[in-house]
Parts: structure tokens; C-alpha cells; sequence
């Protein structure tokens, strides 16, 4: 059997912010999963299966939280499953619940990823609890480093990113971040946080949910409302350290993009894809991530930043709704790449729509940037490049 | 019943014994079961399709404890891998579910957890709802406690009958040699034991445990290639119940009733039961959500009364349903697992022989 | 093996919680000594609940007093307490209908401890705790009979932000393989652990080699040399956080140890400034006298090696090893 084709039929956000302080664990979920629901014209009654992700339980101090949202998410008697792979929960479960679609199991399955990150503090998770964590951004910086000396980028490349994508962030209004008068002599002037990056380079931490409403073929066709395609689906993972290992150009991440482009036909993903939602949680996994997803060569994805291809009206966008740098409610971040890359070929994308986008990309990375989870979407069910 | 369009089949199972304290790391007790499960079947492990593994940080005592355990499964080359923050039963639904799409042939799925170094009982109290049952410590030995007194003050139940579970499931796991407690126990000198939680006793809880499981499946032209005989995963399905237990019956299982409809389980003879009686009025009510009669052998391992390692324990009754169905104690049977306080989640999968 | 500590820690955070429209609510009627229910048709559901449980169609605030008083429909006694539960005695969990809801509330009854007085059908009435903070165990139940007259002072502020003091605690001995490198730092001396298969050496050994998926024992395991070369580093600007006792910046790098084939990580430099420090360098370990060595910081994660059994890393003015020879190690 071929997989059940299928397609994102409604999408629903809430607004992110430092904390939001109006509801509890229920009423951010429901605000998600409701609105998505309302996108797709459906109830809770029309949803088979549901398909929740979030990233470690400490972050709010709740076990296995599925088993209490269950009743906020009108999942009783009927499936709902839990995802956790770490920073790219959100598009692995996204893509588990595509998974279910595919399947000829489900026909229509609501997918959740949520994180109140104000409830517990993510540096203390990411230490273990215990005094001396690095964070993330101290993982990553000597990465960074790695990055900028190998492709002899300009330092100025990681400024130019965080002012685009919080230029962008003002076009949406369920960003956490809206800061009008970001500049590159606001973020090269901010605080040093792990050299070379500064504090307007990293991403905020948010409390939000996100949810889609995925159908199958005949869902997709009787939904009034227009269907993005899930034409390819990928994920991969490797160890966090071992001899010989390729930390700036992590090959699971090479990997993954090379499986998604294969299952959707795509030879020339620079020409082919219109715009991508990548997972930045620090400004310079931007061209990082263009060359580690092979978008751009090697030691050339800078260029393609420093060019202004990557900025909302360029010739390859990314992150056009302002991405992780402007909102990241952690569990839900990949699947809002998600979100916002069918937002993008619905059409509904509003004041950050690339024009006439027909293939898009939502991307999440994870661990010690180990996890990689990817779905291309597409306006048309079978489209020819 | 759930469509199924792919045949799909288990073609290497293991599991660890269940110990009462496993002196290592996870991953290094998940290890032995994943190079097990790769050896009975003569793969590469780099030629299976999709990995995908169940456990629970919380348990483990660290955020982000599950990305070890990637340690124990192989990451290197890159794999197509996933988590469920869950028992490895229900990395088994996902691993089955994907198998569907037919664009892939082999799932390497595995399940653990160590409950000995924490408190299950107050770990597994933050399961609860954060604003009204975490804070006073509502922890799952109590919800099992409302149960049993729900079932008797029903009349569905008595004490003796919880301690007739009990003693039937110790001595099935005399002849089980990954069973953690066995042996012969008299129902009358069960009951003359003091209460724990009043209407429970000691062994009417589970032990606490830690242990691993894995196994690997396979659509069915592979399966036939793989091995000799494969034992079939007919369907599969799994739902839950309110997270409030005063909003429920708790002397029945509407998520079970469900599921064993979705899973045809009345469609053929069910001569065995694997069973997650965590605690043993479970049993009870699981035979008859499930409607089963005299014919079907429940729990012939024991269950987890006997060897109860969380995140593990559910993936653990499939796989002993299906080492008995390999040894021709019956030739269709079913599996359960459970996740949360007092039954309040379950998953159904039907297995049959290569008959 | 080695006769060393047990691990034992707690994995603890004050988390917070905002209470929305209606948990809020409920809570600050607790702190004032009230329990309210939240209507949902015809019917009053305490605990409230924001949304209809039946269609989950979601409930405007709508809350009105219920109890104090109450019918207790089911119950379990709790012989043993834990540390989590509302009482350090003997006492019942019941469902308790409250007087004017329709749904039961799960809580605690004290009967001074004695599991006969429980019954169901049994009436019990709310006791409100000296000292409350807006939560659900700002309330207590006790048989009616037993019920004191109460005079509660209302709080000021509604409560919308409730605080949750969460811990695990984590409790075993250290693995074999742990106690054994936590021995040889107490010794002076860095272990190892050698793969049968690929010959690669990892400090500290994780018990298993996983790029071979095959597991180690202590005939696997050498001791490796105390002098490396610095293949990454990074200065740390602590960020504040429940439980970190980091208040200034220092320098935090990993050292591939000569003979080794993976870098130790998090080894952290108190004496050098980040402008001092150089991928390439190389560095030798100047351990604490014996006697002021302790391994006591040292549990069963994958860790590195303590600030106390060193008294610091020294460079040893070789010449540094070309970045190029280190793009293996570059963790």
C-alpha cells in the first residue's frame, strides 16, 4: 500500500509570551486546539486520534502530561499518544501524527505541542537540576565558532539575522517578540552571552501552543478550507559525542534533508523550495542550517543571508514569521515551523505571505543538535518540479 | 474494527529479568535486549527502517534522560528514529502504525525504566492534575485503592478475590525466569496480612522494579524472511479515560470496552492474556471490560504483580504473549498495557500464531 | 569494587502556576475558607472545571459556593504516608460529594488516625489550615461530628499565581564502572574504558562502548594519561537559576587526554581567563593533595571530572597541536 495522502486542514496558535499569565495548562492547550479546529471547520466529535508532544515533563513539573490534559483536549475514548525528542518534538510530533493519517488508520488527527516554559526554567532542566549548567547557548557557541572559522564568515552575519527576524516578528501577531526598533548596533551592542553570540542573537523563552488539524485525502477535498500537503516527511538521529563527530555540519542533519528531498522529488531544494521555516534558536544556525540541510554548499550559506535572500521578500525567505529568535515556547517550536511553512502554501500567512509560495519547508533540531525532524508542504497534492 | 492495510508481524523479542535494583545505567541494561532482538534475526542493525523507543525521564531522575538511551539502540550512521514519552507498548503502536504506509519494512521498538533509585509513589503522584490531585499527593497506590473499594462496594469484588489474583499470579511466575517474586501463596494467609491501603495489602501492589524490552517487527514478505515464525499483530488500539476518577465508573473500563471492540478481539478465540495488573483488582475489572471467560489463561507469566518494570512492563506483555503463542500454548491471544492512575489509559494489541 | 557514597539527590524546582479563570478562582476561595464549584448546566462540578466534561465545550467563570459539608461516596485509608500527602499520620483519601455540587472532590480525611471511622456514606466537613497559600491543601476534611467553628480572614489579592515546591528523589549506589573512576581520581589517576572492538578509548567509560553497541567491564578499563590538549572552550556568564550556586564568569573547556579518542568535557578553569585559553593547548591536571580529594559530587550521569580532585589545569608550554589534528575531538 501507498501512504494515505495527507494534508493540513486547520491551524491554530496562541499568542506567545515571557508568561501568560490568563490561563492554566488546560486553557493554553484549548486555546491552540480550538482555533486549529475552528480553521479546519471541525469539532473535537470529528478528531479519530490525537497526537501530543512537548519537550522533558520538569519543564513544568508535570509527568507524562498527557494523562491530564486528555479531558482539556476531548481525547477521551480515543487515542492519544506522547512524543519527546527533545528540542524537535514539535515537528516529530507533528509528523507522528502524519505518520497515523498516512496509515489508512486515522482520517482526521489533531496534533498539539505546547510548553509553558514560565511554570519551571529550561536552564535548570538542560543542567539536570544542578548548579553549572551552560544552557544551550554554551553547547553551541564553540560550534558556532567552528562555523564562522571554517566558512570565514563576517561576525556581522549573526547581527543581520536577529534583526530579520524580529523585522519580521512585527508582521505577526502571535510573536513573542516585537521590537520595533531592533537594529545591528542594538544586537551587536547587547549584552555577550556565549561569545559570539549576544543576548538579541538567542532565542526568548515563551509559553505557547500550537496545533494543527490534519486530514486525509477525502478530508482535505470536503474542507472548504485550502489544504497544504504533506508531500514529504523525514527524521534522523545520532549520537551527541563521538570521535570523529561533525558538529557543525551534524551528518543526521544532512541526512534527514537528503531523505525529504528524495521522497518529494526535489533535485535543486535552492530552486525548488520558495521559503523555509528553520529552527534558529540562535541567529547563526541560520546559514548552518542552509548548508546543513543543502539548501546552499558549503561554506556559502552565509552569502545567501548576507545577500538578503534569506529576508521576506529575498529569493529563498526563512523564517518569515520570525521564527524561534522571536517566539519559543520550547515543545512547541518545531511544530510552529511547521505550522508557519503550511501557513505559507495555504496562503494564510497574512502581512509575512511569500507571494504565491507553492512548496515550503518546517524544520526542528534537537539535543546536542542530534535530533532533526522535517516536513515539506506543498499547495498541490502532486507537484511537479 | 480498525482497518489494517499491512500485515505486520514480530519476528525477535527480549526482555530483561525484572530486578528489584539493576546496579547500571539504562542504557546499559536496554543493550543486551536491542543486540538480542538484531542477533535473532541476522540484520544489520543499519538495515532496519525505523527505531523508535519508550520511557519516561521522570523516572529516570533527568530531563532529557531518554536521549542516553539512543546510547543502547545505535545512532551511528544517522537512524529514522523517535520517543514516545510512554511505555514501550505504545512506541510499538507507533512503530506498527508506521509500518502501514507500506513504504518500509522493519521497526526496532524498545521500552524501559528503573524505578528503583526514586519513589514510584511520589513520582507518579506529579501524573495527577497539577492544580487539584498533585498538590495533596495523590499517587496511583491511592487510585488503585478507590478501585478495589469501588469494585466491592459494588459487590463485584471481594478481598479474597483480590488475593486469589494475587496468589494465582505468583505461582504462574514460578515457571517465568524474568519474574521477580513467585512461589506458592495460601489466599487466607494473604488475607491475614495488615493493609497497606486499606482495601490493598502488600501484594496486592506491585514490586518495584527496573528492566528493558525490545523487539523488532516487520511487514509480512520480510517477516517470512526474517524468521521461521513470526507471531501476527492483528490490530492494535488504544484509548483513555477521564484523568478526574470521580468523573469515572472505576469498577469498568470504557477505554477498554473500546478498544477491545476496534480490535475485533471477539473475532476469534482469545486462548491467552497478557494483562498490566499493576495492582490486583485490576484484573477484575480488565476480565471484564474484556469479556473474557474460563477459556482464556490470564497472565500465565504472572503479570506485573509479579515484575512490574514501568515503561517496560506493557511492551513486556506482548512479548510474553507472544513467546507463548511461539510455544503453542495458543494460538490467538491478547496483549494489554496501561499508562496513568488506576487503568485510566489503555492499549489493546491481538497476536495470532503463523497457523 | 571500590566501597564509595550512594547517590542521593533530589531533583527539585519551585515551579509556578497560573490558575487561569476558574482554578484561580476556587483557589483564592480556599485561602479565604470557602469551596466553590463551578455550574455546568444544571450542574455544579467541584473541583471546577473549565470546560463541560461531557462535550468539552468551554464554561464561562461561573463559580458558587458548595460544602462545607459533604458525603463521603468512596474512600481508601493510607496506612503509610508519603511524603507528598497532607498528613505525616495515618489518614483516608475519600471522593467527597460536597454539600450543593454533583461531582466529588478527592481529599484527605484525618480521623486521628484510625481507619474505623471511615465509611462511606459518612458526613465530613471542611477544616481550613492555619497557614494557606491558595492552594487545594489549604483545606483538610474531618467527620462532621469532629468539625471545629473556624473564623477564616478573606486574603486581599485574588490568588492567579499558586508556587510548587517539586522534588524527586533519586537514591542508589554508584554503578560499578562510576565507583570505579571516582576511586582512581581519589588515587590521582584518570580511567578509561577501552573498546574490545574498535581499540577507541572513552573517560570516564560509560560501561558501554555505543558507536559498537557492546558493553564494558573493568577488564576493559586503563588508566589514560593526566596530560591533554584543549580541543574546545567556552566562558560561562552563570545564568541564575533555583539551585545554581555560579555567581561569576569562568572558563569551562574539554580536554582530550593523550590516549584517549574522546574529550572529556566540562572541565572548568577557575585561574585563566578565556583570552588565556586556545584550542590546540595543552594542558596537565595538578591534582589536590590525597587528602583533599572528595568524589562526592560525582553520580551516575555520564559526568566529568570534579573540581575537587583537582587543583587546577596547568598549561605545560609544549607547543599547541595543530586545530586540524583536533577535528575529531571538536565537542
Amino acid at each position: 500500500m501507498a501512504p494515505r495522502p495527507c494534508a493540513v486542514i486547520g491551524v491554530g496558535q496562541t499568542k506567545y509570551k515571557r508568561r501568560r499569565d490568563d490561563v492554566t495548562l488546560d486553557g493554553l492547550v484549548r486555546e491552540a486546539a480550538l482555533r486549529a479546529l475552528e480553521d479546519a471547520g471541525a469539532t473535537f466529535d470529528d478528531i479519530d486520534a490525537i497526537v501530543i508532544g512537548k519537550a522533558p515533563d520538569a519543564l513544568e513539573g508535570v509527568m507524562m502530561p498527557l494523562l491530564s490534559l486528555c479531558d482539556a483536549l476531548g481525547a477521551i475514548g480515543k487515542p492519544i499518544h506522547r512524543v519527546h525528542t527533545a528540542g524537535s518534538v514539535g515537528a516529530s510530533t507533528a509528523i507522528s501524527a502524519v505518520n497515523l493519517v498516512e496509515s489508512g488508520m486515522y482520517d482526521t488527527v489533531l496534533t498539539i505541542a505546547y510548553e509553558k516554559q514560565s511554570e519551571g526554567n529550561a536552564t535548570w532542566a538542560l543542567s539536570g537540576g544542578k548548579s553549572g549548567g551552560q544552557g544551550a547557548g554554551g553547547t553551541f557557541a564553540p560550534w558556532i565558532r567552528n562555523y564562522i572559522a571554517r566558512s570565514q564568515a563576517p561576525e556581522h552575519i549573526g547581527w543581520m539575522v536577529a534583526v530579520k527576524d524580529r523585522l519580521n516578528a512585527l508582521k505577526n501577531p502571535y510573536a513573542h517578540l516585537h521590537l520595533p526598533d531592533i537594529s545591528v548596533e542594538k544586537v551587536r551592542e547587547s549584552p555577550m552571552l556565549w561569545d559570539p553570540l549576544h543576548f538579541l542573537e538567542s532565542c526568548p523563552s515563551s509559553d505557547g501552543a500550537a496545533a494543527v488539524v490534519l486530514g486525509n485525502d477525502d478530508i482535505a477535498k470536503k474542507s472548504g478550507r485550502p489544504p497544504a500537503w504533506v508531500i514529504s516527511h523525514a527524521k534522523r538521529t545520532e549520537f551527541g559525542q563521538f570521535p570523529g563527530r561533525d558538529t557543525v555540519r551534524p551528518q543526521a542533519g544532512v541526512e534527514c534533508s537528503e531523505a525529504l528531498y528524495r521522497k518529494a522529488g526535489i533535485t535543486n531544494p535552492r530552486e525548488q523550495i520558495d521559503c523555509a521555516e528553520l529552527y534558529v534558536p540562535f541567529s547563526w544556525y541560520e546559514p548552518m542550517w542552509l548548508e546543513g540541510h543543502l539548501i546552499a554548499e558549503e561554506g556559502e550559506g552565509w552569502k545567501m543571508t548576507d545577500a538578503g535572500d534569506t529576508e521576506l521578500g529575498g529569493s529563498f525567505p526563512v523564517n518569515m514569521s520570525g521564527g524561534v529568535l522571536s517566539s519559543n515556547p520550547i515543545g512547541a517550536s518545531g511544530m510552529i515551523r511547521c505550522l508557519e511553512a503550511a501557513n505559507q502554501v495555504r496562503g494564510t500567512a497574512g502581512e509575512y505571505q511569500v507571494p504565491g509560495a507553492k512548496i515550503s519547508i518546517g524544520h526542528a533540531y534537537g539535543g546536542a543538535a542530534q535530533y532533526y525532524a522535517m516536513w515539506m508542504v506543498s499547495s498541490e497534492l502532486n507537484p511537479v518540479f | 474494527m480498525v482497518s489494517v492495510a499491512e500485515d505486520v508481524a514480530i519476528v525477535a523479542f527480549e526482555q530483561t529479568p525484572s530486578h528489584a535494583h539493576f546496579n547500571d545505567s539504562e542504557p546499559a541494561m536496554i543493550m543486551p535486549c536491542v543486540n538480542s532482538v538484531i542477533e535473532q534475526v541476522g540484520m544489520d542493525r543499519h538495515d532496519i527502517d525505523f527505531t523508535i523507543a519508550g520511557s519516561c525521564d521522570y523516572l529516570s531522575g533527568m530531563p532529557f534522560a531518554f536521549v542516553m538511551n539512543i546510547d543502547a539502540v545505535g545512532a551511528w550512521p544517522p537512524v529514522y528514529e523517535s520517543h514516545v514519552e510512554m511505555d514501550g507498548a505504545w512506541a510499538l503502536f507507533e512503530g506498527f502504525v508506521r509500518l502501514q504506509s507500506g513504504d518500509i519494512d522493519t521497526v526496532l521498538v524498545s521500552g524501559s525504566g528503573k524505578c528503583s533509585p526514586g519513589s514510584y509513589r511520589e513520582g507518579f503522584s506529579l501524573q495527577t492534575d497539577p492544580y487539584v490531585h498533585a498538590p495533596i499527593g495523590l499517587d496511583p497506590r491511592t487510585q488503585a485503592g478507590f478501585q478495589a473499594q469501588a469494585l466491592i462496594a459494588a459487590g463485584k469484588a471481594t478481598e479474597r478475590d483480590f488475593a486469589e489474583v494475587v496468589a494465582r499470579s505468583h505461582a504462574n511466575a514460578k515457571d517465568n525466569p524474568y519474574a521477580q517474586l513467585s512461589g506458592d501463596l495460601s489466599v487466607d494467609e494473604l488475607l491475614a496480612e495488615p493493609y497497606v491501603q486499606q482495601p490493598l495489602r502488600r501484594l496486592d501492589c506491585p514490586p518495584t522494579s527496573d528492566g528493558a524490552a525490545a523487539m523488532i517487527i516487520a511487514r509480512a514478505d520480510k517477516a517470512r524472511e526474517l524468521c521461521d515464525n513470526p507471531v501476527w499483530i492483528r490490530a492494535i488500539d488504544h484509548r483513555i479515560d477521564s484523568h478526574h476518577p470521580t468523573l469515572r465508573d472505576l469498577t469498568d473500563s470504557p477505554s477498554v470496552r473500546i478498544a477491545a471492540d476496534r480490535v475485533g478481539l471477539h473475532d476469534g478465540p482469545v486462548d491467552i492474556a497478557e494483562l498490566t495488573v499493576t495492582y490486583s483488582p485490576e484484573e477484575i475489572i480488565l476480565r471484564d471490560a474484556l469479556g473474557l471467560n474460563g477459556e482464556t489463561s490470564v497472565n500465565p507469566s504472572g503479570g506485573p504483580l509479579t515484575g512490574s518494570p514501568f515503561m517496560a512492563v506493557g511492551l513486556t506483555r506482548v512479548i510474553e504473549l507472544a513467546r507463548a503463542i511461539r510455544n503453542g500454548d495458543g494460538g490467538r491471544g491478547v496483549a494489554h498495557a496501561s499508562s496513568g492512575p488506576a487503568l485510566q489509559q489503555n492499549l489493546l494489541c491481538v497476536l495470532e500464531g503463523d497457523g | 569494587m571500590p566501597q564509595l557514597h550512594d547517590v542521593d539527590y533530589t531533583l527539585e524546582y519551585p515551579y509556578t502556576r497560573t490558575t487561569g479563570p476558574i482554578i484561580g478562582p476556587f483557589l483564592t476561595g480556599l485561602r479565604d475558607g470557602r469551596i466553590l464549584g463551578q455550574r455546568c448546566g444544571d450542574r455544579v462540578l467541584c473541583p471546577p472545571m473549565e470546560f463541560d466534561p461531557d462535550t468539552f465545550a468551554t464554561l464561562e467563570s461561573d463559580l458558587v459556593e458548595v460544602g462545607p459539608g459533604g458525603e463521603v461516596v468512596n474512600w481508601t485509608w493510607v496506612a503509610e504516608p508519603s511524603a507528598k500527602h497532607p498528613f505525616d499520620r495515618p489518614f483516608g483519601f475519600a471522593f467527597i460529594k460536597l454539600d450543593g455540587a454533583d461531582t466529588a472532590l478527592v481529599h484527605a480525611v484525618d480521623t486521628g488516625g484510625d481507619p474505623e471511622a471511615m465509611s462511606t456514606g459518612m458526613r465530613v466537613r471542611a477544616q481550613f489550615r492555619d497557614e494557606r497559600h491558595g492552594s487545594v491543601a489549604d483545606v483538610y476534611f474531618v467527620p462532621e461530628a469532629d468539625a471545629a467553628d473556624q473564623v477564616i480572614e478573606p486574603g486581599e489579592e485574588p490568588v492567579t499565581i499558586t508556587e510548587h515546591l517539586i522534588g524527586l528523589r533519586i537514591n542508589e549506589p554508584l554503578y560499578p564502572h562510576r565507583a570505579r573512576f571516582a576511586q582512581g581520581l581519589l588515587d590521582g589517576k584518570i580511567i578509561g574504558q577501552r573498546s574490545p572492538v574498535t581499540g577507541k578509548v572513552y573517560v570516564p567509560g560509560r560501561g558501554y562502548d555505543n558507536m559498537s553497541r557492546v558493553l564494558m567491564s573493568e577488564s576493559d578499563e586503563v588508566e589514560v594519561s593526566d596530560v591533554g590538549t584543549v580541543v574546545a572552550f567556552t566562558e560561562l556568564n552563570p545564568v541564575q537559576y533555583y539551585g545554581q550556586t555560579e555567581t561569576e564568569p569562568y572558563v569551562r573547556c574539554s580536554i582530550l587526554f593523550d590516549g584517549t579518542d574522546q574529550p572529556v568535557i566540562g572541565i572548568d578553569i577557575r585561574d585563566m581567563t578565556v583570552d588565556e585559553m586556545r584550542v590546540g593547548m595543552r594542558m596537565r591536571c595538578i591534582w589536590r593533595d590525597p587528602e583533599e580529594r572528595s568524589v562526592e559530587d560525582i553520580d551516575n550521569r555520564y559526568g566529568n571530572i570534579p573540581e575537587t580532585v583537582y587543583a587546577r589545569f596547568e598549561p605545560t608550554g609544549e607547543p599547541d597541536i595543530p586545530a586540524d589534528e583536533l577535528k575529531e575531538h571538536s565537542w
